[in-house]
């Protein structure tokens, strides 16, 4: 508080189990975002533009992109085509300008009297907002107006809150999608998933896989002895289907096959399973387990409230 | 009924070896050798440094012991000839040096023969034989020198046998595992290891909190020895697929499996070894491997050893050059499949998994430095490497048959960048994968050497598969640099391609 006004909300960073000892602040811009975004009772979190860049700041660069030595301009290297850009910008454009805000060569812009970086810009605005990009395609101008919105492969590498994790629970075996939550939780050292977790976005993964289905564990029952090594594998068909969902993946089990080839990413063997075993050990894993729902497909939020994303820097 | 046979076997040599050598010796109950066949070893040699693969890492020292066999030659681990510059050999009893020549050296094996340059320098030593019959429960002896050129005999228990990944994980062999207090010596580097008088082993690794040692047996030694007669050393047999067990009765019935047979059920492939051109696909079942019939585990009956892993069976057990019977099921039909066993070299890997003795290669270009990627350069980080090194390059080593199935292929990478008027702006980039240089697709650091000879309107375009995705590179800048890089980053070479 200062003169009776808000200035900020403190929070302390915390590094796996010791505090900091250091304050930050959340600022008023990202506050009265918040309270502009959540004014229609739905919090839409934050737009973005889907794009990686980098500065532009090597002579040879410039001149090959067909820039002068002005100091202005980033190189737009990854559009991900699920974002807002998908389809208006690709690899190799130049942008110069944000809004008519000239983009410096170290991708700075100016705002309110502060330099900021670029995405800034584009933070403080709503979905539904448009930004006006000024651009240099194949050393042409061009000018370009997006309209903005969340780019949802985001959310698979972002933390949730208040919400119930998705899965599936098939012959004891617990299928669910891969995200930081679930990293988090389970610290597998799997090395593909880790991939697929890492590159979920700047390797268009989420294009055929939505879902990075993971069998994350095995609540064990005489039908499923053998199938501890499958463990941390990511699921790849189910009977000839490719599995892009875990929706997929709950249709598939309730089809009425005798069995159920799993087709791992990878190779390896496929994990089989017998209908009418799995049926036979339904109820006894169950309530051995005390498994209350066999499957959660909607993260809906836990009550009614507003879900709001956390903003705290991740130490 | 057949334990019991064992058992009574031990109980017959260790009453041998009592017998023979209670009284002169109380304390140690293996067998102690007449004579000296033990030499010291002496190595210095330099490592090549992959983060500045232009320079050698600081030299090293290392001094072990060899093992006198017939015909002048000495016994020692690949590991201690590693990279060497020089090695000697030192008569123990009389401080006696000779400069010795590297003859044979097998990293994956982890076993080399030295030879002095005059074979009378061994005379005296008496050169020993393999003992290939030790099992589980047998007594061996591990050799060591004191300072003055005493012997040390420590008495170890054989407490297991198993098939194992050796220094270099490439292959898996045979293996003694060995209960042993081995006492530190300054030249424990190379400890063989007897049983009657015979060459029984050779130390592998040595755990000193659980006093575990693992050794190199005899039959591999006698492997190695067999393949370094010939003219050409061929190297142990690849095995080439990786395997899963056929427990699960779910699992058999769909691999075609009917009743309670053994067999391992056949994954991964690795495209362009012996199997593959055998005709092994992946779900055909191995039920046997010649007259050994594998359990649902992929474990086969050993004359010696009893239940083991079938790895022994085409890597130990036979030859490069030997045909072996695979019998397999394939969707439940018996066939049977005839393979060749190779050795797959170190550059017969896209990535490959190790490198001694040779310089890395690399291509400097205005400051950019490109290599090819190696297991040997993800090493550099170190032990934990797996975690700690760029985690795309790993994943491209771990899964790189799956990734590039055509083989006949490196991954150029572009490692690091030195400081320049050229690379202004650049110092960011790093750990790159290369795709394409001015158009043409790299596939090795040679095409790279090629593709820069053709820029495009002044520039070289380097393409990468991580962003920034283009680098453009002045071409005269480059050449401009390229006597800062010279003398400010000490690199006589801008180069080498080999």
């Amino acid at each position: 508080m200062q003169n009776g006004k808000v200035v900020g909300v403190a929070f302390q960073g915390y590094s796996g189990d010791i505090a900091q000892g250091v304050a930050y602040m959340i600022p008023t811009p990202v506050i009265r975002r918040f309270l502009t975004d959540i004014k229609d009772n739905r919090y839409d979190k934050y737009v973005d533009l889907g794009l990686t860049y980098s500065k532009l700041q090597n002579p040879a660069q410039r001149r090959y992109l067909g820039l002068p030595d002005d100091g202005r301009g980033v190189m737009v290297d990854t559009v991900i085509e699920a974002g807002p850009t998908g389809k208006a910008l690709k690899q190799g454009d130049v942008l110069l300008s944000i809004d008519d805000h000239a983009i410096a060569s170290d991708a700075f812009v100016e705002l309110e009297g502060e330099r900021v970086e670029m995405p800034e810009v584009v933070e403080r605005k709503f979905k539904g907002d448009k930004v006006k990009f000024e651009i240099l395609r194949d050393r042409k101008p061009m000018t370009l107006r997006i309209e903005l919105n969340t780019v949802w492969p985001y959310q698979m590498q972002a933390h949730h809150y208040d919400t119930r994790p998705r899965y599936v629970v098939y012959g004891g075996l617990i299928f669910q999608p891969l995200s930081l939550d679930l990293l988090d939780a389970y610290q597998t050292g799997d090395p593909r998933v880790r991939h697929y977790f890492d590159y979920f976005i700047l390797e268009q993964i989420y294009l055929q896989h939505p879902d990075v289905i993971v069998l994350t564990n095995i609540l064990p029952d005489p039908t499923n002895t053998y199938l501890a090594a499958y463990r941390s594998s990511i699921v790849d068909e189910v009977n000839g289907k490719k599995m892009t969902t875990l929706n997929d993946l709950a249709q598939a089990f309730a089809e009425a096959s005798d069995r159920f080839v799993i087709k791992m990413i990878g190779g390896g063997p496929p994990l089989v399973l017998d209908r009418k075993e799995v049926e036979s050990a339904r109820e006894r894993i169950r309530t051995r387990y005390n498994v209350i729902a066999e499957q959660n497909l909607d993260e809906q939020p836990v009550s009614a409230q507003v879900s709001a994303k956390s903003e705290e820097p991740h130490s | 009924m057949q334990i019991r046979v064992a058992f009574f076997l031990v109980f017959l040599l260790l009453g041998v070896s009592q017998t023979v050598w209670a009284k002169k010796e109380s304390t140690t109950k293996a067998v102690q050798p007449r004579q000296l066949s033990l030499l010291r070893v002496n190595v210095t040699g330099q490592g090549y440094d992959y983060f500045r693969p232009w320079q050698k890492r600081a030299p090293f020292s290392k001094r072990a012991l060899g093992a006198v066999l017939s015909q002048g030659r000495v016994l020692v681990t690949a590991d201690l000839v590693a990279n060497q510059n020089y090695v000697e050999l030192e008569r123990a009893e009389s401080g006696e040096k000779m400069a010795a020549s590297v003859e044979v050296v097998d990293y994956e094996a982890n076993l080399a023969l030295l030879q002095p340059q005059d074979k009378k320098f061994l005379d005296g030593l008496s050169p020993l034989e393999l003992a290939s019959d030790t099992a589980v429960g047998d007594r061996v002896a591990a050799l060591q020198l004191e300072q003055t050129g005493a012997l040390v005999v420590t008495d170890g228990l054989v407490t297991a046998v198993q098939v194992m990944h050796y220094p270099v994980e490439v292959g898996q062999f045979l293996t003694y595992r060995l209960s042993i207090a081995l006492q530190y010596r300054d030249n424990s580097y190379t400890v063989p290891l007897v049983k009657n008088n015979k060459l029984a082993g050779l130390l592998l690794r040595y755990d000193p909190r659980s006093q575990l040692m693992d050794a190199i047996p005899a039959p591999v030694i006698a492997h190695f020895l067999k393949d370094a007669a010939k003219p050409e050393y061929s190297g142990f047999p690849t095995v080439g697929f990786d395997y899963f067990p056929t427990r699960d009765p779910q699992l058999r019935k769909y691999a075609g499996e009917t009743g309670n047979g053994g067999g391992v059920y056949v994954t991964d492939i690795e495209p362009g070894t012996a199997v593959e051109k055998a005709g092994l696909q992946e779900g055909d079942i191995i039920t046997a491997i010649g007259n050994f019939d594998l359990d649902q585990n992929g474990n086969y009956v050993d004359p010696i050893y009893k239940k083991l892993d079938f790895t022994n069976l085409l890597t130990t057990r036979v030859y490069s050059g030997d045909k072996v019977l695979l019998k397999i099921h394939r969707q439940g039909k018996p066939m049977q499949l005839d393979v060749m066993m190779e050795h797959r070299t170190p550059d017969e890997y896209v990535i490959s998994p190790y490198s001694r003795d040779e310089a890395p290669k690399y291509y400097i270009l205005g400051g950019l430095i490109f290599q090819e990627l190696t297991r040997q350069y993800l090493r550099e980080w170190g032990p934990n490497w797996l975690k700690e090194a760029p985690q795309r390059f790993v994943y491209l080593d771990r899964f790189q048959w799956e990734l590039f199935p055509e083989g006949h292929r490196r991954v150029v990478i572009l490692s690091q960048i030195l400081p320049v008027n050229g690379t202004i702006g650049y110092e960011d980039f790093g750990y790159l994968t290369v795709t394409k240089v001015n158009g043409k697709d790299v596939h090795s650091l040679n095409d790279l050497a090629e593709a820069v000879k053709h820029p495009i309107d002044g520039f070289d375009r380097i393409e990468t598969e991580e962003d920034p995705k283009v680098i453009p590179l002045d071409v005269a800048q480059a050449q401009a640099d390229e006597p800062t890089l010279r003398e400010n980053y000490g690199i006589s070479a801008l180069q080498r391609l080999k």
